[in-house]
């Protein structure tokens, strides 16, 4: 018998637990504006993906990331103001992988990689971040929401 | 439920069935019996489930055997969706849609199950034991019972049309309510008294 851990649930189950906090991150990342572009996208590449993930762990954490990864790339296409819809190419589809995640958070100071990380990577809540660190919840919750705002800005720059 | 607006889990689901992305899509259908859950894959129709059947395990078992990728659409099941509820208002027979019988790994229930789908329309009933010899082995009435009772795809496979060599109804794995009612719908059986 495989354990459940290695057993992938079916995507839609995925959709339906976090769908709605992923919307939230998209617009956080994004904007209003964009927010529902930035999550299909997202939710495509997570599809392609998908069957090649090794277990079924941190599934949340994984597609935090995937929806990061998404939001920064519609950034970059939209600056570089490309004539037509095409999809980027440089668009990565293997955004499960930790490298990527990596690059994108490397322009930010330290402190702002290791929320981010605890955050979206390790997938602890706000309780969880704050142990970690030894700061308050309230602390925590700050800390990750300035490190999202500042890499959305430096993007956007 | 996701409260994602519905525009956009539609769009998914049409790019991920261009992009051959989707292993499978399901919809949810009302019906005089009940809700219906049915999901469809690339060669056909693959499980129904009626509503006390819980969503997650049917879906679950349908990953299980053609993949995890699976996304809600009606826009996608369109058609099963009108054929469905022209069947339910009296016209056509969804026994023409295609299937896919997958998740029947037993060759003779899955032979049972096919010969089904092929050779009993609306309108015709056919017993344990004569569906039994048609699929190839007549004296194995039981296991075309039993192939019918654990049908993944209840009312495409007409397995309402199988009855006891006995008389009577017999069972049904949606309940025999429910056989009675799509056997009336029908037309092969007068309505109860």
């Amino acid at each position: 018998m495989p354990r459940s851990s290695d057993v992938l649930p079916p995507f839609w189950t995925l959709i339906e637990a976090h769908g709605d906090e992923l919307l939230v991150h998209a617009r956080r990342m994004a904007g209003e504006q964009h927010a529902e572009d930035v999550l299909q996208d997202a939710l495509l590449r997570a599809l392609r993906a998908y069957p090649r993930l090794r277990h079924a762990q941190h599934l949340r954490a994984w597609l935090y990331r995937v929806t990061t990864t998404a939001a920064i790339d519609s950034h970059r296409a939209r600056r570089r103001e490309l004539p037509t819809d095409d999809v980027p190419t440089t668009a990565s589809y293997d955004t499960y992988d930790e490298g990527a995640f990596e690059a994108l958070i490397a322009p930010l100071p330290d402190g702002a990689r290791t929320a981010l990380r605890l955050r979206f990577v390790d997938d602890l809540d706000y309780e969880g971040i704050a142990d970690r660190l030894g700061i308050s919840a309230v602390a925590a919750r700050q800390r990750v929401s300035t490190a999202v705002r500042t890499l959305r800005e430096r993007l956007a720059a | 439920m996701t409260p994602l607006p519905d525009s956009l889990l539609e769009a998914v689901a049409s790019a991920a069935v261009r992009e051959g992305l989707a292993d499978a899509i399901f919809t949810r259908l009302s019906t005089p019996i009940g809700r219906l859950l049915v999901v469809q894959g690339e060669r056909g129709v693959v499980r129904v489930g009626f509503e006390e059947e819980a969503e997650d395990r049917v879906l679950g078992e349908v990953a299980a055997g053609l993949g995890p990728r699976i996304l809600a659409s009606d826009r996608e099941l369109a058609a099963t969706r009108d054929a469905l509820d022209a069947y339910f208002a009296g016209e056509g027979d969804p026994q023409a849609l295609p299937v896919d019988l997958s998740l029947v790994a037993a060759p003779f229930r899955h032979a049972v199950l096919e010969t089904l789908h092929d050779s009993v329309p609306r309108g015709e009933v056919v017993t344990y034991g004569a569906l039994a010899q048609r699929a190839g082995n007549p004296r194995a009435y039981r296991a075309a019972a039993t192939a019918c009772a654990r049908n993944p795809i209840p009312i495409v496979v007409p397995c309402h049309r199988v009855l006891p060599g006995s008389g009577g109804i017999g069972n049904y794995g949606g309940g025999p309510e429910r056989k009675r009612a799509l056997l009336e719908l029908e037309g092969a059986i007068s309505p109860s008294r």
